[in-house]
């Protein structure tokens, strides 16, 4: 029952809402699950590649989550917004496997494993220092706490917008503002910090 | 706008979202302030190498795992659980084992309460009376001891019970007695009770005058001689002397004895023991 990058695209093309596919999901129609992972499947294993710089890892918790789906569909709510309530159980299920593993930032257990940086750059030098650039940053990532980590994560790469993260962290829009001001500001500190002692 | 200010909405100026007089403040302020301009372009380089992080693909163990799981899902759903299975054979095998005619329901059902009946009154036997337990020697000896206390505890709290009534009324009572003549066991312990134990002497005194009606009786004589060793009071004892006398109870030569040896009795008691030895 695997799909093809085409029947993907077929998929895609076909205007349902995730909410409508959900409701579906949780009306018995077991198979709508398949769209759904088809939208979401990539994105939620970026997220869990930021969170935890564990590839094979991150494959698990995504196959966790649509599980999870799975075995609580009657509790999805028709007002609610998918998106948002994937991503409230993907940081759940991010918060049990740290709690499991008891070692937050792994990301900088494996470096080398992440980042295989595209091959745009025309000389070799310049193609090496974007390399050891991005890989500071993902260190840099890496050794915020978890839910700065999350925050950046939602907000810079799956485009959530202040109001979604407010209900997802359950705390205000100027508190969310709060947050990401702090976790860009230690970010950039320890980006910067690695840099200098890279230089030196 | 202070520093401090601009750089609380760096954030929403970077993206776009601050209202024009604001990011038109902000810019005017990145213009001149070194601080601020150094704090933006490191915003900046930190967004923009964030931005830069390639996106990350999962492998074809993701897709492959996801739907072997959906499929088992599917195929659960599809099939019934086994209990529902086990439910519709047992019925199948109740429908094809009972006549489904009420005529024949009714006979079936007459049929199997007739069989009950008759199996039951041939083969069930009566319960048997569940035995004592059998009790060892020991163990008898032990509870006649107990029964023996027990009936001597309980004379006791009825006479205990009796010495809640006044003196005058007990002497009333004693008077009854005398007056009625005749006595059976239970009246004359009574009375042998009232001379060893009333703390009264006038009633112990009218207790042993009674009993003299009945003085030929071995229970009374005995219980007077019991009496005798307890008794503190002269006068009772030498009254219990004269008695002992009178019915020529040789059984009393050993009490007499003890008394006439004991210092602590007064003398006319002593004195009166020791001639009543003399007349046994």
């Amino acid at each position: 029952m695997v799909k093809s990058a085409e029947e993907t695209v077929a998929v895609d093309s076909v205007e349902t809402s995730d909410h409508d596919l959900m409701l579906a999901v949780r009306a018995g129609e077991i198979a709508r699950l398949g769209d759904l992972f088809e939208r979401y499947h990539r994105p939620l294993y970026g997220f869990f590649v930021r969170l935890t710089g564990q590839r094979t890892a991150s494959e698990d918790l995504v196959q966790l989550v649509f599980y999870r789906i799975l075995k609580y569909r009657h509790t999805y709510r028709d007002e609610g917004k998918f998106s948002a309530w994937i991503y409230h159980l993907a940081r759940k299920v991010a918060a049990d496997h740290f709690r499991k593993n008891a070692h937050a930032p792994a990301i900088l257990a494996e470096p080398d494993e992440l980042h295989e940086v595209p091959d745009h750059a025309p000389h070799a030098a310049e193609q090496a220092a974007k390399a050891d650039d991005l890989a500071l940053m993902q260190r840099a990532l890496g050794a915020l706490p978890l839910e700065q980590r999350e925050l950046l994560t939602l907000h810079r790469f799956h485009n959530l917008h202040h109001e979604e993260l407010a209900r997802l962290f359950d705390c205000s829009v100027g508190a969310v503002k709060v947050r990401m001001h702090r976790a860009l500001g230690a970010l950039r500190e320890h980006y910067f910090k690695l840099r200098q002692e890279r230089v030196a | 706008m202070n520093c401090q200010r601009v750089q609380d909405t760096f954030l929403d100026y970077q993206a776009g979202t601050l209202a024009a007089a604001e990011s038109a403040a902000v810019r005017e302020h990145l213009k001149t302030c070194l601080i601020c301009q150094r704090e933006w372009a490191g915003l900046q380089e930190t967004l923009l190498q964030l931005d830069r992080l390639p996106p990350e693909e999962p492998s074809a163990r993701l897709r492959t795992n996801f739907y072997a799981m959906l499929d088992t899902h599917l195929r659960q759903a599809r099939e019934p659980s086994p209990f529902a299975l086990m439910r519709n054979r047992l019925d199948r095998f109740f429908e094809n084992l009972v006549p489904t005619r009420p005529a024949l329901q009714f006979a079936f059902s007459a049929v199997l309460l007739v069989a009950g009946v008759i199996v039951g009154a041939r083969y069930l036997q009566p319960a048997a009376p569940i035995a004592p337990p059998a009790t060892d020697l020991a163990t008898q000896s032990r509870l006649d001891e107990m029964q023996k206390k027990f009936d001597s505890m309980s004379q006791l709290v009825a006479y205990s019970l009796a010495q809640q009534q006044p003196a005058n009324t007990r002497l009333q009572q004693i008077a009854a007695t005398l007056a009625r003549g005749d006595a059976d066991a239970k009246t004359l312990a009574g009375l042998v009770s009232t001379l060893a134990f009333d703390p009264n002497t006038n009633v112990r005194l009218s207790a042993l005058e009674a009993l003299y009606a009945h003085a030929d009786r071995p229970l009374v004589r005995q219980g007077v001689l019991a009496s005798l060793p307890r008794e503190s009071s002269p006068l009772v004892q030498l009254a219990m002397i004269d008695f002992l006398t009178s019915v020529r109870d040789r059984d009393a030569a050993p009490a007499f004895e003890a008394l006439t040896r004991d210092a602590a009795i007064d003398a006319a008691v002593r004195d009166a023991a020791q001639r009543a030895l003399v007349q046994l």
